[in-house]
């Protein structure tokens, strides 16, 4: 039990020798142990002593040499661990935290795609769609590039021999293909071949192609929305995308508790808008085959819910590709009809005529004398039929609508004073815009008030539509309230975002609707424009059995340098049914059809009486009145015999396969222009006068 | 006054049978297992593990135990000492014939619902085993050295065949260190080493294998008994040596081999062996000086290391406690050293002294190697962090090993009363 080296052992010469070596017999009393406690020790221990136990036992006692290399391993070991952790913790830290949060956190942002744009009906116009960027890293090939190459090119529909010679370019990182479908990708990675990368990022496809690209837009490469609602209602498109930072678990998995809310509840939520791709489509193919037909330079069509102010249609032409934008002319991305002014004419007349009654200055049965011709301030006045129909004598306020006396409204105008005047077109909010959810709205241009009541020539112009510029949406706005009983609503083009279930989880927080007028004036002014519909101008857009109101207008174009343009003109065509419960009012403007046929009632209100028939068809809309009340309209009709031919000839054939007229049924008033009656060569000279010498 | 001494009678009464015992030592080892039970607890928020539970449990077990055993003579074992490597054998060969297997290795045995892991107590089998003969006679003859070696053998090997071979080499550490501290020639220890030197320099470098040869020749001159027999075969052991270190090589079994070179490169295989070097080092960086926190460690928390509430429990210290923290450690760690070299230093007998040393031997080479493979400096060898990993054998074997340490300490005086 007792330990001890045997004597004969611990007196051996080897092991004598062994202590003497070291020079180092082993101390009881070692150096470690401090001396008062080590004294107290021997104090307390001394009194008994147990006898058996040898008092000479020898102990294993390491030589300083062997203690000394004990301590040095012990600090070796230590030392190198704490120059280890410096060398981590202190020296590589700020590099080594970055690589923890590198992996840790994981960057949702190019992963989230956008929120789906539908129309009303739920037919999706914009959709984010994965795609994968393929990559080639022949270092990686297993087997040779040519046969990396065969199995390749059916795939990527591109030539081997391309392919082989992409190959050979570079050891790692060529590009092949940005845009591989989810399909090909699939089929890609069942050859199972080692060094290509196929790397997964979301595009934008617009299924529709151009037809909704002047209201819903594009993204750029950087997936921000350029124009139209991609970039109005970027806020609801995109999901808030900064707050995505997920951390992630060692195996990968995304930790749950730092999932934020709006990544688990947005998913199903898609921007829906008002318009009907139905009808979208027939109004583009309409406006499409008449601005062929007339080759003109630009052209929209806009249908608007009047007491809503939800646009059904809104097609601007010429338009682009979304899915390839950066083919197209940057002059087409945008949506003229929003962005650009123009000078209404003639469609703004019954806007001056719905003034004049709000205000009390004229009464609906008020007579005005027609000169056919006059001057104001100086400048010469005329009906565009001047030269054909000279004066045509006292008129009522019905007449002068119904044949676009452009004295007559001078006339009617007259009888207010040129500030309250000038106070109603800053109420209609011209100078001011819609608030249409569409970028780049411009807004319309009017002369200061100090020049309006200063020259009897601006209220003038005014009158008939000329001299102030407004945009196409402005002036759909403002018929807009004619139609509703008075009420300025907004236009707009986004309904709101919908979950899958189609309930509606947030709307657009449109401004109040102003009222402008009362009912009475508006049913009265719709009244007379469904006359010019009925008798008058507009004739080209009736529609048997339904009853509508409407105003051509050809208008000549200002001209950047100032005065107008002798041939380039503005054709446009306004119109609200059903008149007995207004609905719907459309706009259509034709910028510069070409041709001595090229009128409001020719080349914009055929577009118009097409597009409402396919309203008619889509929401149902029954006649309000017997088929054969057409004849009476057509027996009324003194100034164009042979429309109600054409007429007929429409409602024969529907379609719009072919051009809709061939030749004019009305020459549009011009005031300043002779040449709108095509059977008058010579212009007058002194609208020409006119013309290249005014600076409004 | 009377009150208060009739107390502090009272309270040495109570303390009685532990009067010597080194309570410095057992506070520090202690301070570790609460330390160990937190970071276990940490590591395991977010996983809804439990075990730092198990780690208090055995705990408290393991210091009831260390204590039962300080106030009980040490020098008993010496009468047992067969018998507990005989039982210490037994039980690793049950590990072989009915243990339950994992990563493709035996390790448990079950026991009455209890996991029990042969391979950690046998780590304090052999401490007394070893102990116990040493102490008989010092170590003067290579005989001698042969019969120590041929005895460490057969749990060596039974556990190497489990395969375990991290908790093989602490055996090798444990052996190593008593017999040096036995008086072992040091020289011996390196011809003892040179074979496994020349073998990894002869793949490395043939010039500096031949060299090493060369001192090999020296040292064996000057410390075998048989001169010129000695340092020829020390000589040609070395030389054959080279070239089967490569054979040896293709012994190990292929996570082995990868554990062995990875650390020096983890890039190398960043998913596979080296992602676990990769991670530690990482979250140890992310540590920064003063550590991110407990329970705040973003490595740690995402479960970003395998294995890190037992052998990587030292990268969740030092992501959450940082470089202090880590330093803390190793300064307890560094104190028990201290207390072990003291103990050993002052035991009564040469057993005693040999059992702190082995204990201190098991100790320094556990947590050289796990530190030192969280920060990169050693290979991945399955060895656990004594009293911070979690492992419920593990931690029971420290403490008793600690128990006897105490018991060394509480008996270090020839006399008593």
């Amino acid at each position: 039990m007792s330990t001890s080296i045997p004597p004969s052992r611990r007196n051996s010469p080897r092991h004598r020798t062994e202590l003497t070596r070291h020079q180092h017999p082993l101390d009881r009393v070692v150096s470690f142990t401090p001396k008062r406690k080590r004294a107290g020790a021997g104090a307390v221990s001394r009194p008994v002593r147990q006898p058996g136990r040898s008092q000479t036992e020898p102990l294993v006692r390491p030589s300083r040499f062997r203690l000394l290399l004990v301590w040095f391993i012990l600090t070796l070991g230590g030392l190198g661990l704490t120059i280890n952790l410096f060398r981590l913790q202190v020296v590589q830290a700020p590099m080594l935290r970055e690589r923890a949060q590198e992996q840790q956190i994981l960057h949702l942002l190019p992963f989230v795609p956008r929120r789906p744009i539908i129309d009303r009906l739920g037919n999706v116009l914009a959709i984010d769609q994965p795609v994968f960027t393929l990559y080639a890293h022949p270092i990686l090939f297993k087997v040779p590039l040519q046969t990396v190459a065969d199995q390749l090119a059916p795939l990527l529909q591109r030539p081997a021999s391309a392919l082989v010679s992409q190959f050979s370019q570079a050891e790692s990182g060529i590009l092949l293909n940005e845009a591989v479908s989810e399909d090909v990708t699939e089929k890609i990675l069942d050859l199972q071949l080692d060094g290509l990368e196929l790397i997964k990022h979301q595009q934008r496809l617009y299924p529709q192609q151009s037809l909704f690209a002047n209201v819903v837009g594009y993204v750029n490469v950087d997936r921000d929305g350029q124009v139209g609602v991609e970039a109005s209602h970027e806020e609801q498109l995109e999901r808030s995308l900064s707050a995505m930072q997920l951390r992630r678990m060692g195996n990968g998995a995304i930790v749950p508790e730092n999932v934020p809310d709006e990544l688990l509840h947005q998913d199903d939520l898609r921007l829906q808008l008002t318009l009907d791709s139905r009808l979208q489509r027939t109004t583009q193919v309409v406006l499409h085959r008449q601005m062929e037909h007339y080759g003109a330079k630009r052209g929209t069509v806009m249908v608007m819910d009047v007491h809503t102010g939800e646009m059904l249609a809104f097609v601007s032409q010429p338009t682009f590709d979304p899915n390839q934008y950066y083919e197209s002319d940057t002059d087409f991305l945008g949506n003229w009809a929003v962005s650009d002014l123009y000078e209404p004419g003639s469609t703004f007349k019954p806007i001056n005529v719905a003034i004049a009654l709000e205000a009390g200055a004229v009464q609906p049965n008020d007579s005005f004398n027609d000169e056919g011709r006059i001057t104001i301030g100086g400048w010469p006045i005329q009906n565009s039929d001047f030269n054909e129909h000279g004066g045509r004598g006292t008129l009522s306020i019905r007449e002068i609508l119904k044949y676009s006396s452009n004295v007559g409204m001078v006339r009617i105008m007259q009888q207010m004073d040129a500030a309250t005047y000038y106070n109603w077109m800053e109420k209609l909010g011209i100078g001011e815009s819609t608030q249409i959810d569409l970028p780049a709205e411009t807004v319309g241009q009017m002369k200061s008030v100090e020049q309006f009541t200063s020259a009897s020539i601006e209220p003038a112009t005014t009158a008939f539509g000329q001299g102030f510029s407004l945009t196409p949406i402005q002036l759909l706005q403002l018929h807009g309230a004619i139609a509703n009983g008075g009420k300025l609503v907004t236009p707009h083009v986004a309904r709101g975002l919908v979950n899958t279930n189609g309930q509606l989880q947030w709307q657009p927080d449109l401004p109040e609707a102003r009222s402008l007028f009362s009912l009475q004036t508006t049913q009265t002014v719709l009244d007379m424009m469904e006359t010019a519909v009925q008798e008058g101008t507009g004739k080209s857009a009736r529609i048997p059995g339904y009853r509508i109101a409407g105003k051509t207008g050809t208008a000549q174009k200002a001209s950047p340098d100032g005065g107008y343009l002798a041939s380039a003109r503005i054709t446009s065509f306004v119109g609200t049914f059903p008149v007995d419960t207004p609905r719907y009012t459309i706009l259509v403007v034709i910028d510069e059809p070409q041709g001595e046929d090229a009128y409001g009632s020719t080349v914009a209100a055929p577009i118009a009486k097409a597009v409402m028939e396919a309203l008619i068809t889509l929401e149902q809309i029954l006649p309000s009145q017997p088929i054969s009340q057409e004849s009476v309209a057509t027996d009324s009709n003194e100034t164009e015999p042979d429309s109600a031919q054409m007429d007929q000839s429409y409602l024969e054939e529907p379609s719009y396969e072919e051009p809709l007229y061939e030749e004019p049924l009305y020459e549009e008033p011009l005031y300043e222009e002779p040449i709108a009656d095509p059977e008058v060569d010579e212009a007058a000279p002194e609208a020409m006068e006119y013309d290249t010498e005014t600076q409004w | 006054m009377l009150k208060q001494n009739v107390s502090r009678i009272r309270w040495r009464f109570l303390t009685a049978p532990w009067q010597e015992a080194d309570w410095f030592l057992l506070l520090l080892v202690l301070g570790l297992t609460v330390l160990g039970s937190l970071m276990i607890r940490s590591v395991g928020l977010n996983q809804d593990w439990i075990d730092w539970r198990q780690h208090w449990i055995i705990g408290v077990v393991g210091v009831l135990l260390a204590l039962a055993i300080a106030q009980w003579r040490y020098e008993v074992m010496l009468r047992w000492h067969w018998l507990i490597y005989g039982i210490t054998n037994l039980l690793l060969l049950a590990v072989m014939v009915v243990g339950t297997t994992e990563l493709g290795a035996q390790r448990w045995i079950t026991i009455g619902g209890f996991n029990i892991q042969p391979s950690e107590f046998a780590k304090v089998g052999l401490i007394i085993t070893l102990a116990s003969l040493i102490q008989k006679r010092l170590i003067s003859s290579v005989a001698q050295v042969a019969r120590i070696l041929a005895v460490a053998a057969v749990p060596w090997v039974l556990v190497f065949l489990q395969p375990d071979l991290g908790t093989s080499l602490v055996f090798g550490a444990i052996t190593f260190g008593m017999l040096y501290w036995g008086n072992m020639n040091p020289g011996w220890l390196v011809l003892l080493f040179s074979p496994l030197i020349s073998a990894i320099l002869f793949s490395a470098s043939l010039h500096v294998w031949f060299v090493w040869v060369g001192i090999v020749g020296i040292v064996a001159w000057r410390s075998l008994p048989w001169r010129l027999v000695g340092t020829i075969s020390a000589t040609t052991i070395n030389l054959i040596a080279g070239g089967i270190g490569h054979l040896l090589w293709e012994l190990l079994h292929d996570y082995q081999r990868d554990r062995l070179i990875l650390f020096l490169d983890p890039h190398r295989d960043p998913l596979g062996g080296g992602y676990h070097l990769i991670q530690s080092r990482i979250a140890i960086g992310a540590g920064q000086l003063f550590g991110q926190g407990l329970n705040q460690g973003t490595q740690t928390q995402l479960n970003f290391i395998p294995e890190q509430h037992t052998d990587f429990i030292f990268s969740a210290i030092g992501e959450e406690l940082g470089f202090v923290g880590a330093l803390v450690v190793l300064l307890i760690f560094w104190l028990v050293c201290l207390r072990l070299v003291i103990i050993a230093q002052n035991a009564k007998d040469n057993f005693g002294s040999l059992l702190a040393i082995g204990v201190l031997s098991m100790l320094v080479f556990q947590v050289l190697v796990n530190i030192g493979m969280t920060v990169g400096l050693a290979p991945v060898a399955g060895i656990p962090l004594p009293w911070l990993s979690y492992g419920r054998s593990a931690l029971l074997t420290n403490f008793i090993a600690i128990g006897l340490v105490e018991s060394v300490y509480n008996y270090r005086k020839r006399l008593k009363f």
